[in-house]
């Protein structure tokens, strides 16, 4: 390989100039362009009108209203923190919540929790934005109207008498919930009845992997994958780092085996199998472009080459390589004991062969931990179709539905509905009217995870407690509470939890409780017994030969948006999703050589069908993806999500981009088919076709470019890296390896800062980066940032103050490799922005900031187009919120800006000056890692280092004398206080080119 | 001739005009200035009693001011610490308890009209225990030193710095009502920044910087 160049889009890898034209971040409106007299007028008259009664405002008395009686531990002013548990998902990660006069405003993961170890999500970080839901319900419903508590759980208290006297069946559907209280009380309440039964199913499912342990271990468990002690690992078709199971536990194991520090670093090797370009493929050292339908056939020819079977004679298969079979055979078998190899094609006959991979490299009781499993996904999809044949056949009589919705989640949804209608008692436990909800006769609705008690065990033996941080804001109640009703013994959330969490609290309960609340978990015996390899016996089996089919459709879970749980946060809509960049809505991810194949270009709107599903998605071109597959997002297309229609600012030339009453994205689950008892998210054989329409895809992928001067040219003639990248080889004989030729600087025009106290400063290892977008929400709750809606994306104007670059490389052999750089201002020494603004609202502080002064803007936005990494962003109007409640959340120790002023990553600047305060306060100095960027906070890879560079003990010092420390554009001689570290791969084919690739 | 009459008529007219317009020229301020600002407050609360007269300590009801970026009004509990004994003014106190002992009875409970209001506000009975038919509303005071929302002032920098509190709130222990005393304008913030920093301010050396980012964020 002789030169590698980093490019964000297609258009810009074919043709240099787009990127040249692009580079002021915001182009102008078209200014006249279709305004009228009238238009023009009545704009003009508005203005004027609203200036004179705005200038008319009187300043009205304050209010101070203090607390009657004081609540302990509250100081006004004073956040307080409450360990709890993040209920985004099933991974149930440890978050300690920020409360200000008693309501969350933001969270942040639980350095000291055993699962999740201090990262969070962007899911888990949007998760605050949920209480604020003014669209969740307040109070149960019965038969389609508002009810009351009384009522309801009389009527259905009657009628579970009349189906417990006529010995009906009773049956409850969850998705996984893992705390024992919560089975506890289920259990219970289904003991009541002669034929009770609980029914758990996960719209992502893992049951596969269940199912193989049942076969080759004896007992129905997830094991809990241990990243952390792999030194080689592969993944097929498992986005670990994105949406798999835990992520944000397998993303911090990942990382912490491929930290690079000092010269005696160690570096785990990663090859993923995978058919779409996911953010763990982009970390991968080598990665295999798959269909999912040969992942089977991977993992027979990894069985056969360590020995595991018998060579078959159908061998080559067409459309994978032997050589990258062997390799990974030869890694794994070197590796054993230290292999770990992850499958999430949801096929048991798949998983019982990667059960005996992993078997006869020792992994289990090394890398993969059977008598600790993971309990984070439980569900089973036998039990499922179970439970819809009885609906189907009318033999159910009572339905509690709880934090699921299978009449979106499932295929044949038009059906299911209608079944689910006949049944006499249908209880949806929602708290929306969703899907399922919307044909319940009851709505009980369940309060949000941060206003009610709930247990978790996320791992065996980690009980992980939820707390409350504030008082439901609705008149709702949690499913425990509402089953501890209905089976006669009515209790408080607090209660139960407490009660029957009593056996595991040894022999101090009330200390061991006070010890849980404070860590937000405890340690226990786990429930299950030791088991030992049966092996697969006679079910291990060969896979089938692949059917030929054209095209696949490939349904994934998206990292905002997972199975669709969260489609009433705005927040998610608009993140970027880190690989296809596109926000508020799904699109048809096709390869460029399909595309082309097709006739297909970026924003066609194409028909997917296969069977009786149809979906019609415009289509999006996707490098590194499998050429026989379609990639399309889960979790759109939901109902309720009609509310966004309209998000964004309300001006004349506002777009309306959705016709009304219909939601963000497109429906997927009719394309979900069921394969031997697994649900499975690949359809084969689907039609594609055109349509003659276009839609905008609001995409944020070239927006805000870096923009490479020509003059920065090195002497060889090659563009100057924004990305710099090396291999572990090349590392190790030389930490620098991979620098390109540094660019001489004669002169500074500006005098030297002198930087007397402290420097604030950040390096990020773009090594550990996987790109998962936590930063990015969590920067958006501590910043307040806006939601600008579909139409502003469309126009460049999102305000993320951090956004993430996703580029991409020609790998070898014509593969795509992926890197991702969080890009936040970068605190220029010399910065740009500042010598440019007229009235000196962007000035550099003693401490190295690069302040931003909002009431001295007024608005010239020069700065934004001469700032070389186009992180500023411009409120071109005063962004309504949402609805008001969700200003609850809002940070009181940052400004909301207004109409026309720029803004940027202030570094957090609250946090450093509530550091100094607290230091100041007990008379110390603000110690390293004291304070924390919320970017840096949530950061699963730990990939984000803040702190003082004056300090040379302070990590950040340490990470700016790395030899892998570069700034981008440093040519620029603007001198960023944010720098990254190279990006390291540990290639074996790389030893020969550790040359400065541009 | 004439026209240096008028000249000089209209010379004369401007400067008394000026001199008769300079009272209200003065008064005339910046837009966000409210100093003097003295409003009616829910309760006739009385700094100069309190922190004058009885000379308690600021932060004994300012509780957060050593350690939160507000000082904290007091809640209606705090009162409670002494007003659960103290009712009213010792002199009709002690007038009542002569005067009982003159007719030869019990004294009966004097309470003062404004300490009336802080027990209706906690939902007090005439015993001054709980009175479960009445309903607790929270005293709203008139806010008086407030900075505008962009302004992030610290009082905990000020006060573990022996900062007096008088310095910004003026001589706050003789105001019979809670006045405005500075302007608590930008410049006047500024103006001591720049005095004090690298001083000796109450034996330590002062850190008061003069970036933008330490009130504005």
């Amino acid at each position: 390989m002789t030169e590698k160049s980093y490019w964000k889009s297609l258009a810009e890898r074919d043709d240099r100039g787009e990127l040249e034209a692009s580079e002021f971040a915001e182009p102008l409106e078209p200014a006249g362009a279709g305004t009228d007299r009238r238009t023009f007028l009545r704009a003009a008259g508005f203005t004027i009108g609203a200036a004179a009664l705005a200038g008319c405002r009187q300043s009205s008395v304050e209010k101070a209203i203090p607390y009657l009686l004081t609540p302990e531990g509250i100081v006004p002013g004073r956040a307080y923190w409450m360990a709890s548990t993040c209920a985004g998902c099933e991974a149930a990660c440890g978050v300690l919540v920020k409360c200000r006069d008693g309501r969350p405003i933001k969270l942040e993961g639980n350095p000291g929790h055993p699962v999740s170890r201090g990262g969070l999500c962007a899911v888990g970080q949007a998760s605050v934005l949920e209480p604020y839901d003014s669209m969740r319900l307040k109070a149960p419903r019965g038969g389609g109207r508002e009810s009351t508590w009384e009522k309801v759980d009389r009527e259905i208290g009657m009628k579970l008498n009349e189906i417990r006297d006529g010995k009906g069946r009773v049956r409850i559907l969850t998705t996984t919930r893992s705390g024992r209280a919560t089975r506890g009380v289920i259990e219970r309440f289904l003991a009541g009845f002669a034929n009770g039964e609980l029914v758990v199913y996960d719209p992502v499912s893992c049951s596969a992997i269940l199912a193989a342990h049942e076969i080759t271990h004896g007992r129905r468990l997830l094991p809990r994958y241990r990243f952390d002690r792999a030194d080689t690992v592969v993944g097929l078709d498992a986005d670990f780092l994105g949406t798999w199971i835990s992520p944000v536990e397998y993303t911090n194991a990942y990382t912490s085996r491929r930290r690079l520090a000092g010269t005696d670093g160690t570096m785990s090797w990663h090859a993923q199998f995978e058919a779409r370009m996911t953010i763990t493929g982009g970390k991968a050292d080598n990665r295999f472009v798959t269909h999912p339908d040969d992942v089977p056939l991977v993992l027979e020819g990894i069985a056969e080459r360590l020995g595991l079977r018998e060579p078959s004679r159908r061998r080559p298969p067409v459309r994978i390589r032997q050589a990258d079979i062997d390799l990974v055979a030869s890694k794994l078998d070197s590796a054993r004991g230290r292999a770990l190899l992850v499958c999430g094609t949801n096929d048991l006959t798949a998983q019982l062969l990667a059960n005996e991979i992993n078997h006869h490299l020792g992994s289990y009781g090394a890398t993969i931990d059977i008598s600790r499993p993971s309990r984070q996904k439980e569900g089973s999809e036998e039990g499922l179709e179970r439970l819809v044949g009885e609906i189907r056949e009318g033999s159910v009589d009572a339905l509690f539905v709880a934090g699921c919705n299978p009449a979106y989640d499932l295929p044949g949804s038009a059906r299911l509905s209608a079944d689910l209608r006949t049944i006499p008692l249908l209880v949806s436990l929602s708290s929306h009217i969703d899907e399922t909800a919307g044909l319940a006769q009851y709505v009980c609705p369940e309060p949000h995870f941060l206003e009610t008690w709930s247990d978790h065990e996320p791992v065996s033996g980690v009980l992980a407690v939820g707390q409350p941080a504030i008082s439901p804001l609705g008149s709702t109640r949690s499913a425990i509470e509402s089953f501890a009703v209905w089976s006669g013994d009515p209790r408080n959330g607090l209660e139960i939890i407490r009660d029957e969490l009593a056996v595991a609290m040894g022999t101090d309960p009330a200390g061991a409780w006070h010890e849980t609340l404070a860590a937000g978990y405890r340690e226990a015996d786990p429930a299950e017994t030791a088991t030992t390899w049966r092996g697969a016996g006679s079910l291990a089996r060969r896979p089938d030969d692949p059917a030929e089919t054209s095209l696949s459709l490939v349904v994934y879970p998206s990292v905002g948006m997972l199975d669709g749980r969260h489609a009433h946060n705005p927040w998610l809509h608009e993140l970027p999703d880190p690989v296809t960049k596109v926000t508020w809505g799904n699109c048809a991810s096709f390869s460029p050589a399909t595309a082309a194949r097709l006739g297909i270009e970026e924003g066609r709107v194409v028909t997917i069908s296969a069977g009786e599903a149809a979906a019609e998605l415009p289509a999006h071109i996707q490098p590194g993806q499998h050429d026989g597959v379609v990639a399309v997002a889960a979790g759109y297309g939901r109902l309720g999500t009609e509310r966004f229609a309209l998000t964004g600012p309300e001006w004349l030339f506002r777009r309306r981009l959705q016709p009304d009453g219909s939601p963000v994205g497109v429906r997927m689950g009719e394309f979900q088919v069921s394969n031997a008892g697994s649900a499975n998210w690949v359809a084969g054989g689907i039609r594609v076709s055109k349509t003659g329409r276009m839609e905008p895809i609001a995409m944020t992928q070239s927006h805000h470019s870096l923009s490479v001067p020509a003059h920065l040219d090195t002497t060889g003639g090659r563009r100057r890296p924004i990305i710099q990248e090396t291999s572990f080889a090349a590392w190790k004989e030389n930490p620098g390896a991979g620098e390109p030729e540094s660019h001489h600087i004669d002169a500074d025009l500006w005098a030297p800062h002198p930087y007397e106290g402290h420097r604030w400063g950040m390096a990020i290892d773009l090594s550990a980066c996987t790109g998962c977008s936590g930063c990015v929400i969590a920067c958006q709750a501590e910043n307040n940032v806006p939601v600008v809606g579909k139409d502003e994306v469309l126009r460049q104007r999102e305000m993320h103050w951090l956004r993430i670059d996703r580029y991409y490389a020609e790998g070898e052999d014509g593969g795509v490799d992926m890197v991702h750089q969080p890009m936040l201002c970068a605190h220029c020494e010399n910065a740009p922005c500042e010598s440019v603004c007229p009235v000196v609202a962007t000035v550099h502080s003693e401490e190295g900031l690069n302040q931003q002064v909002y009431n001295r803007c007024v608005g010239t936005r020069y700065c934004a187009n001469n700032c070389p990494y186009k992180t500023r962003r411009f409120n071109w109007f005063d962004y309504p919120r949402e609805d008001r409640l969700q200003n609850l959340v809002l940070n009181p120790d940052v400004a909301v800006r207004s109409r026309g002023v720029m803004e940027k990553c202030s570094m957090c600047v609250q946090r450093i000056e509530l550091g100094k305060m607290e230091a100041k306060r007990i008379g110390a100095n603000v110690a390293d890692g004291e304070i924390a960027t919320a970017c840096e906070q949530s950061c699963p890879a730990r990939a984000i280092v803040f702190g003082d560079l004056n300090d040379p003990g302070s990590r950040v010092a340490k990470a700016a004398a790395d030899p892998r420390y570069y700034v981008v554009l440093g040519e620029l001689n603007v001198r960023p206080a944010v720098g990254y570290l190279r990006v390291v791969r540990n290639r074996k084919e790389d030893e020969h080119q550790e040359e400065t690739h541009v | 001739m004439r026209s240096r009459v008028v000249t000089l008529s209209l010379l004369v007219l401007g400067v008394l005009s000026l001199v008769a317009l300079a009272p209200a020229v003065r008064a005339v301020r910046m837009p966000g200035n409210h100093q003097g600002y003295e409003p009616v407050q829910p309760i006739a609360y009385s700094h100069r009693l309190h922190a004058g007269e009885l000379a308690i300590p600021c932060q004994y009801c300012h509780y957060a001011a050593d350690r939160s970026r507000h000082a904290g009004i007091p809640s209606a509990g705090k009162c409670m610490n002494c007003h659960r004994f103290v009712t009213a003014a010792r002199s009709k106190v002690r007038a009542e308890e002569e005067l009982a002992e003159r007719e030869g009875r019990k004294p009966n409970r004097i309470v003062d009209p404004e300490l009336e209001k802080l027990y209706e506000a906690l939902a007090l009975g005439s015993d001054l225990q709980p009175d479960p038919r009445k309903v607790q509303r929270p005293i709203a005071w008139a806010r008086v030193h407030k900075v505008p929302d962009f302004v992030y002032f610290d009082h905990r920098a000020h006060t573990v710095r022996g900062i007096p509190c008088q310095k910004c709130h003026g001589p706050v222990e003789t105001m019979e009502k809670m006045r405005q005393e500075e302007t608590l304008l930008m410049g006047w913030c500024v103006e001591c920044h720049r005095g004090v920093n690298g001083a000796v301010v109450a034996g330590q050396v002062a850190t008061a910087s003069t970036d933008c980012s330490v009130c504005h964020y």
